[in-house]
């Protein structure tokens, strides 16, 4: 569902991030994206969501290719992910429930439907009686959730989350991870960007792949992975 | 998207960002106010000027033993020089009553007049257009050539200053319009970039979710329009007010007609409308 070919990618005055990349990732999957601050695991993620095109190779999502793919086929691409950041995204002057809402007004759908599936999603994520509230009345931890309920309001195929848990403490961190692998479990793949390793701990089956001197240096279970090579 | 759920959208998107709003119908309101007060007050510098001017009169005081024939003759000439309008001959009889009327109180010292000593004239108007003081002496000086007037009067100083004053009004008119043109325009659009600017975060989030340049900058732009739209309204409002309290409480001041009022709102939109799409353009240029 995701396969990068020879992937490189560029920034205009960063110069080359990334080079060579090669892997694919399908249906239902979970990954962890590694790797040190600067490593590129943002820039990787933003040539999923094809807001950075690689300067050479192929990014193939979803059937829609890098190559082929029109600047106006874009939101359409986007529509099938469900994107997480580490400070949450979330607009100030909206609801929680109206923040979720949003990923499905812009997909212009009947208004009922919006607030069938939002609820819905709110509730799956433990939020049900939190629809009124603004975002400066939730906790982090809430927001975060409320981030990810918008994520998941138009049913992607992968979840994205870079650096979901960037912005909350340890015990939080890891109730919205078992929440991305609960969600995982029900079907949508999830790619997890961290540089959090204490995420990883108890997950030793899951797939990692880390990013080090611009390539990817290791992609395969957890446990398989030496420490030691983490600078590359 | 439908343009009713447009308008909403746009409606609520200004009670959210209430500042914003706020700032940017106020700039757009502000300088169309101040753009539609100099225009009030150049309409009516214009208009007393029209007044002045059809005061002018030229006044060509004919000697008593004027032969009647030969003043009819005059009279047809005259009325032939382009620009005259009229050309009326006032009697001894009339001038004298004008005189007397003139006097008001003190006109009993005519009483013990054994002669009429007033002059009988010409007086000649002008057609507008004409009115100035190089067509007015035209016709003064064809006046006094006919060897029966004894004297021309046509205010000559009184018309330099009206034509002094239609340049002056001429000149700062046309250069502060300009100018004032120029700041509404910046202002508003400086307003509205600023307003586009602090919604960069939910322009990116539009992205991220997937929407649509098309549905982006559906929802701004209407909102841009009907920013406009409300500041022009105000503006309207204040001058229909202040032309109103004028002319009800100081004096009769020639105030726009509905036509403008509808122009201004509609200015004001379109400048809403097309501020927004310039500001919007550099944000939704990256994918």
């Amino acid at each position: 569902m995701i396969t990068f070919k020879d992937v490189s990618a560029s920034y205009p005055r960063r110069g080359l991030v990334l080079q060579g990349l090669n892997f694919h990732i399908g249906k239902g999957e979970f990954v962890f994206l590694t790797g040190s601050s600067g490593s590129g695991k943002s820039t990787l993620l933003k040539l999923i969501y094809q807001e950075l095109k690689p300067s050479s190779g192929e990014v193939v999502v979803a059937n829609f290719s890098s190559r082929k793919i029109r600047n106006r086929q874009v939101p359409y691409l986007r529509r099938k992910l469900g994107i997480v950041f580490q400070d949450f995204g979330l607009l100030e002057n909206r609801t929680a429930g109206e923040n979720v809402a949003f990923a499905l007004e812009v997909t212009g759908v009947p208004r009922s439907f919006m607030r069938n599936r939002m609820s819905k999603v709110l509730t799956q994520l433990g939020l049900a009686g939190k629809a009124h509230c603004y975002p400066q009345e939730l906790s982090g931890g809430e927001q975060q959730r409320v981030a990810i309920a918008r994520a998941l309001a138009g049913e992607p195929h992968v979840l994205i989350a870079d650096e979901p848990t960037g912005n909350l403490d340890p015990a939080i961190s890891r109730e919205i991870m078992r929440l991305m692998v609960d969600i995982n479990a029900m079907g949508t793949a999830v790619i997890v960007a961290t540089h959090n390793y204490g995420l990883l701990s108890g997950r030793d089956n899951f797939r990692r792949i880390h990013l080090a001197n611009s390539g990817i240096i290791f992609d395969g279970p957890c446990l398989n992975f030496d420490p030691r090579n983490a600078a590359g | 998207m439908s343009i009713l759920r447009s308008f909403k959208g746009a409606l609520l998107g200004f009670s959210r960002a209430r500042t914003m709003t706020f700032f940017a119908v106020m700039a757009t309101s502000f300088s169309l106010l101040v753009l539609g007060l100099f225009s009030l007050i150049v309409l009516n510098l214009s208009g007393l000027i029209r007044y002045l001017e059809d005061k002018v009169e030229i006044v060509s005081y004919l000697r008593d033993e004027a032969d009647r024939a030969m003043v009819g003759l005059a009279i047809e000439d005259l009325s032939r020089v382009e620009g005259v309008q009229q050309v009326r001959f006032v009697s001894k009889e009339e001038a004298l009553e004008n005189f007397r009327a003139d006097l008001g109180e003190n006109s009993d010292l005519l009483q013990d007049l054994e002669t009429n000593p007033v002059p009988a004239s010409l007086n000649i108007t002008m057609k507008p257009g004409y009115r100035d003081t190089l067509h007015v002496k035209e016709v003064a000086d064809a006046a006094a050539r006919f060897t029966f007037v004894e004297d021309v009067d046509y205010g000559r100083e009184w018309l330099r200053r009206i034509d002094v004053l239609k340049h002056a009004v001429g000149l700062v008119g046309a250069v502060s319009g300009a100018v004032l043109v120029l700041v509404a325009v910046i202002l508003i659009s400086s307003a509205i970039k600023i307003a586009i600017f602090s919604r960069q975060k939910e322009i990116f989030i539009m992205k991220i979710v997937g929407a649509t340049n098309g549905y982006i900058r559906s929802s701004f732009l209407v909102e841009g329009l009907l920013k406009g739209s409300l500041g022009a309204l105000l503006a309207v409002g204040v001058i229909y007010g202040v032309t109103e309290a004028f002319q009800r409480k100081i004096i009769q001041i020639t105030g726009f007609t509905s036509e403008y009022y509808l122009y201004t709102v509609l200015a004001g939109a379109l400048m809403g409308l097309i501020g927004s799409w310039i500001s919007l353009g550099r944000y939704l240029r990256r994918i």
